[in-house]
């Protein structure tokens, strides 16, 4: 579906991308993560032929991106850009025309891409009456009214309540289910994980992982992950060392990584002697993993 | 050309619903010119001891061209282009096949609309207090034509320079339109105006849009005596749209991205 290869943009002197090479298979959701200022924006500004590479190619369906494509793609950005006086259906009847649908197909994909949504019911409603998780909904359907090849989700559950995102995470795998190509940027990482078939970590213009969860785990020097709280630290760092465990700080909480599972006796026979507040296994994380990558690069 | 004609008519459509939606920029822009015209009649009436009839016969031209199209159709554009800009959705219209040429058309068309609507609502009131039309009803609608292109494009390029917000809309028809209004003898009859204020009058194309109406619809002078307004405003009004257009194009240039 989207194939990007030896992708290279620069801003002035600036490199933001350097050498990026993608490949999205169709039907798949993939995840594209990364720090502010990592260039994913920039990457999605080349897949929609906003700005023009310095080298390298994208590719939709085998063809170059160019404005002939744009009608492929749909893009929900992470503001909602919609017109706020117009009705949902008003809004999506008024980018069907730009897109070119006309008469009763116009109007069956107003009806579908509401519905999608769950939104029929309000079709009618200005946009500025509705809730920002259902404005973030009805800029999803415009994004998906002309019945594009590859969406673009911008991170869609930005700033939005957990019962608005179980419900925007549900018409993401929806979407996948009707065998549509999902791009998904975010900086929420169990999102990421709990939905994306395949991921890519760019840093600094360069990706510096990629594959799918499993593959990524491999990249992580542990197979398991223990939280401890106590306050004898550097004790507990003195003996995870001796042990030859790594240990890192995730949010203030100090974390030994083992490189293989142990019972949880082991775990406790392994810190005897030290006042444990509290200790807790965990499986390893994409935010583990993504932590790791970017901060070692 | 299906595809720009198509695009054009929804954005045109969208805009006036969005207007349609708000109301009250319909009704300010419905009462303003009316308001100018009843007080322009009333006070040419009284002062220059003419019949009501005759008095709102001359204060027509100036009443639509500074107080109705100048509003609805150079803040109207900049206010249209201002307002995409400040709730971002001219982003989403960067993403989609929408072409600027349809863009350009489609306020165009909106304000044109709108424009014509000012034109027959001056007018039927000033009918209403027994003015009479005399010229051509053709030229003294392309004259008004003509008069919705130029402040379009000047709307244009205002809005995708000089104004990023919407407060920033009211500061630029201030500064830039009521000295160009008053100039134009849009308020104040130009028989007023010294002799080097009114060379100055004669580079504003405000001028030649009240001028050029007056002697037609009220003075029902035909197109060889007027021409010379009219090849002004053609310049000055395509002129206008060609630098709109590449105002715009700049603004493509700087803000084509999320």
């Amino acid at each position: 579906m989207l194939e990007i290869k030896n992708l290279t943009k620069y801003y002035g002197k600036v490199k933001v991308l350097e050498d990026l090479n993608l490949y999205i298979q169709t039907g798949t959701i993939y995840g594209l993560l990364g720090p502010n200022g990592s260039g994913k924006t920039t990457t999605i500004n080349l897949i929609c032929n906003l700005l023009q590479a310095d080298s390298g190619i994208i590719k939709i369906n085998n063809q170059i991106v160019s404005d002939a494509t744009k009608a492929w793609i749909g893009v929900a950005t992470q503001e909602n850009l919609l017109y706020k006086t117009l009705s949902c259906a008003e809004n999506l009847d008024f980018y069907a025309r730009i897109y070119g649908l006309k008469g009763k197909k116009r109007a069956r994909q107003i009806k579908t891409s509401l519905t999608a949504v769950k939104l029929l019911e309000r079709a009618k409603s200005p946009v500025e009456t509705l809730s920002g998780g259902m404005q973030r909904r009805v800029n999803i359907a415009v994004a998906l009214v002309h019945e594009p090849k590859l969406i673009i989700l911008d991170e869609p559950t930005a700033g939005l309540d957990i019962e608005t995102r179980y419900e925007i995470w549900e018409l993401i795998l929806n979407l996948k289910r009707q065998g549509m190509t999902v791009l998904l940027t975010t900086h929420l990482l169990d999102e990421a994980q709990r939905l994306c078939d395949r991921l890519c970590i760019i840093h600094h213009g360069k990706i510096i992982a990629e594959g799918s969860l499993s593959e990524l785990r491999q990249l992580f020097p542990a197979q398991e992950i223990v939280l401890i709280k106590t306050e004898a630290e550097t004790k507990a760092i003195a003996i995870a060392q001796q042990l030859g465990f790594l240990h890192r700080r995730y949010g203030g909480d100090l974390a030994f990584l083992l490189p293989y599972p142990l019972e949880l006796k082991e775990i406790i026979a392994l810190f005897d002697g030290i006042p444990l507040h509290s200790l807790t296994r965990q499986s390893v994380q994409l935010e583990h993993i993504y932590l790791e990558v970017t901060q070692n690069y | 050309m299906m595809k720009y004609w198509d695009e054009t008519i929804a954005v045109a459509q969208r805009i006036l619903t969005e207007l349609c939606r708000r109301r009250r920029s319909l009704i300010f822009w419905g009462i303003f010119p009316v308001s100018i015209l009843l007080l322009n009649g009333f006070i040419f009436a009284e002062r220059a001891n003419l019949s009501t009839a005759k008095a709102m016969q001359f204060a027509a031209p100036s009443s639509l061209v500074g107080a109705a199209l100048f509003f609805s159709c150079l803040g109207g554009s900049i206010a249209t282009v201002v307002s995409e800009r400040e709730q971002k959705t001219i982003k989403r219209l960067f993403i989609s096949p929408l072409s600027g040429i349809s863009y350009f058309l489609g306020i165009f068309l909106a304000h044109s609309l709108i424009g014509m609507s000012q034109t027959i609502l001056v007018y039927a009131i000033a009918a209403f207090f027994g003015a009479s039309f005399g010229g051509s009803m053709l030229l003294g609608f392309f004259i008004v034509l003509l008069s919705i292109i130029a402040y379009v494009g000047v709307g244009f390029i205002l809005g995708t320079t000089l104004a990023r917000r919407t407060e920033d809309v009211n500061a630029l028809v201030g500064t830039f339109g009521v000295p160009l209004l008053i100039l134009g003898g849009a308020f104040l009859p130009i028989s007023l105006f010294p002799e080097k204020l009114l060379r100055v009058a004669k580079f504003n194309p405000i001028y030649h849009m009240n001028e050029a109406l007056v002697d037609v619809w009220a003075k029902g002078k035909t197109w060889t005596e007027i021409n010379y307004h009219f090849w002004f405003l053609c310049v000055f009004a395509f002129l206008m749209v060609g630098c709109g257009w590449l105002f715009y194009r700049r603004m493509l240039m700087v803000e084509r991205r999320l």
